[in-house]
């Protein structure tokens, strides 16, 4: 190892190594599991009767990423011991309260490939676009994340250049995503996460004791302020915790990567793969939010005043060269398990959404899809490429597009369940709630006097939307009535006067609050009863060729071949 | 247990979860894959 600069290095030949040896492992996986036919279908959701192991392995490495490890170490040095829970636990519980609505969606929809192709189903275009739409910005500025992170860390931990690591991880990525798609990403995932918590399980306890282990408590209390050594900051959940619980079903909604998985997994294993990643990514991101905890009882400055370098700069400084080249194959499995998802979500989003339903309108040929897929992870990785090149703070445009989201959620949710939900009524009310956010959200006017306490009402509202969305799912309608009457009216008294001044949670609650009560006004009146029946018959497999039939559904081959469009 | 050791367990406690968690993931993917086998097919 040489030392440069604050971090120590590992040495060029070692790194190629370990980049080959990881590159060169995922690549095998994918051969040994490749087609020389690949089904298209399989390459969207890999048959959907995908296992325990393999899926409950696939949610958690593609929830886990880089930016998510170094935002809980940011977390943690900022806001105290508090901070990392409130910024891993809310991230997973994204997973957990998803899943009620995902085996919802699987009754309706059993052989979806996205999201937004069962929003057509269920209302038409303009409602399918805007959710792909919204699909293809969040992982698009997701796999752009990812490339700069693992770029940041060569540059950071090698002798090679933030450019050339950009280029190896995009290439290595692309290299074992492109030919099987979905199943090559599943599949390799497990071999990540193998590698990403098995490092998080060495790693933390030998930093822990490397850094003084239990001294470092009593030593480095005064480097706290009163905030940060109570567990029950309120500035931790302020900043961090509530923008974050407002998030919690926009991001699971509003992400392609976790929709496709609940289309992949065996439906009966559906609450146990996404109980068991939400343990699995809640205690990897709060452990490795630690690292943070320990830099600011240590009292460490981040390394060129970023804290994104805190990670790295602990790792390098407490761990040997050995268990150094394990942190960058966590990292690096962190985000190319990240990545290779986004590249499968964009691609069937252009396979089945915008290829098979607006293309080629249900006469979709199996080929040109496979095509399509191919071309869009092709096109996806060099879009990444270029915009990673500039380095610029994507991590604030993801925020921004995660509580874009928020104005999804309800009318998502609401037409998998309510027959009267019109396609009118779903574009109007995101599109208002939309119009409504951006002003808040970048402080277009200001919120003195009334104005102020107006939008705090509006937010009263969005918490009893919040609260209430995220009971429904597990305890149905009546409770959610309750939950969310109350949640408001117990939040009310404390929040009127002064949540405005919080931007980022005001914003996000107005957006809930305006999609919702337009939604729903305009739909309550509607003639309209849906048939949740029809969805099945809308949508089915694109690819009957028995040739290439995915083995896992060998048995619905027979029923199989509905198509689109009916 | 004075906050010392309260601090400790609260860092040591979550490697210790996602030692856990991965057996449960590698004992679900070992399963799979006998599955697959006895049944003649791929595991994905």
């Amino acid at each position: 190892m040489t030392p440069e600069a604050e971090f120590y290095q590992l040495s060029g030949w070692t790194v190629i190594l370990l980049l080959v040896l990881f590159y060169g492992g995922t690549l095998l996986m994918s051969t040994l599991i490749g087609k020389k036919k690949e089904n298209a279908d399989g390459y969207m959701t890999a048959g959907n009767k995908v296992g325990f192991g393999i899926s409950a392995a696939s949610m958690t490495a593609t929830w886990i990423w880089a930016s998510s490890m170094y935002a809980s170490a940011t977390s943690g040095y900022t806001y105290g011991i508090s901070g990392p829970i409130h910024y891993g636990l809310w991230g997973a519980l994204m997973i957990l309260f998803i899943y009620p609505f995902g085996k919802r969606i699987r009754k309706v929809a059993p052989k979806a490939h996205t999201l937004a192709e069962v929003m057509h189903a269920r209302h038409g275009r303009s409602s399918q676009l805007m959710l792909a739409g919204s699909n293809v910005v969040g992982s698009l500025i997701s796999l752009t994340s990812n490339f700069i992170a693992g770029g940041a860390l060569i540059a950071l931990l090698s002798p090679f250049s933030f450019s050339q690591g950009i280029i190896v991880i995009a290439a290595g990525v692309l290299l074992y995503t492109l030919w099987s798609g979905f199943r090559a990403s599943v599949m390799t995932d497990f071999a990540q996460v193998v590698a990403m918590l098995g490092a998080v399980v060495v790693i933390i306890p030998v930093v822990f004791f490397s850094a003084g282990g239990p001294d470092m408590f009593a030593q480095g209390a005064a480097n706290l302020t009163p905030q940060q050594s109570n567990f029950f900051s309120s500035d931790a959940f302020l900043n961090q915790g509530a923008p974050y619980i407002a998030a919690v079903l926009a991001y699971a909604i509003g992400n392609q990567t976790i929709a496709q998985r609940l289309f992949a997994v065996r439906e009966d294993l559906i609450k146990k793969t996404f109980v068991t990643a939400t343990i699995g990514y809640g205690a990897t991101i709060i452990g490795i939010g630690m690292l943070g905890v320990m830099a600011l009882y240590l009292g460490i400055s981040p390394s060129g005043g970023d804290t994104n370098n805190l990670i790295p700069q602990m790792a390098s400084t407490y761990l040997g060269p050995i268990l150094l080249g394990v942190f960058l194959i966590m990292i690096i499995g962190a985000l190319s398990s990240t990545a290779d998802s986004d590249l499968a979500a964009l691609s069937s989003i252009m396979m089945a959404d915008i290829y098979g339903q607006n293309i080629a309108k249900g006469k979709a040929n199996p080929k040109t899809m496979l095509m399509v897929g191919r071309i869009t992870m092709i096109v996806a990785t060099a879009a990444a490429l270029y915009f990673a090149s500039g380095q610029m703070n994507i991590l604030d445009l993801l925020v921004f597009v995660g509580a874009l989201w928020g104005a999804l959620v309800f009318p998502v949710i609401a037409s998998f369940y309510w027959g009267k939900v019109t396609n009118k009524a779903f574009t109007v009310s995101v599109l208002a709630a939309l119009a409504v956010f951006i002003p808040v959200r970048f402080e277009w006017f200001p919120m003195d006097g009334a104005t102020g306490i107006v939008f705090d009402v509006v937010s009263v509202v969005g918490i009893g939307v919040v609260l209430g969305l995220m009971s429904f799912g597990f305890f149905g309608l009546k409770a959610a009535r309750i939950i969310g009457a109350l949640g408001a009216l117990v939040a009310a008294p404390f929040v009127i006067g002064f949540l405005h001044d919080y931007t980022v949670l005001t914003g996000s609650l107005v957006a809930y609050a305006v999609s919702t009560v337009i939604c729903f006004a305009m739909s309550v009146r509607s003639k309209q009863d849906f048939d949740f029946d029809l969805i099945k018959q809308r949508i089915g497999d694109y690819d009957t060729d028995p040739e290439t039939e995915p083995e896992l559904d060998a048995t619905a081959a027979g029923t199989a071949g509905s198509g689109t469009g009916k | 247990m004075d906050s010392t050791m309260l601090l400790t367990i609260y860092v040591l406690m979550w490697p210790v979860i996602v030692g856990g968690t991965l057996f449960m993931i590698c004992k679900g993917f070992f399963r799979d894959w006998v599955e697959a086998r006895r049944e003649g097919r791929s595991i994905i």
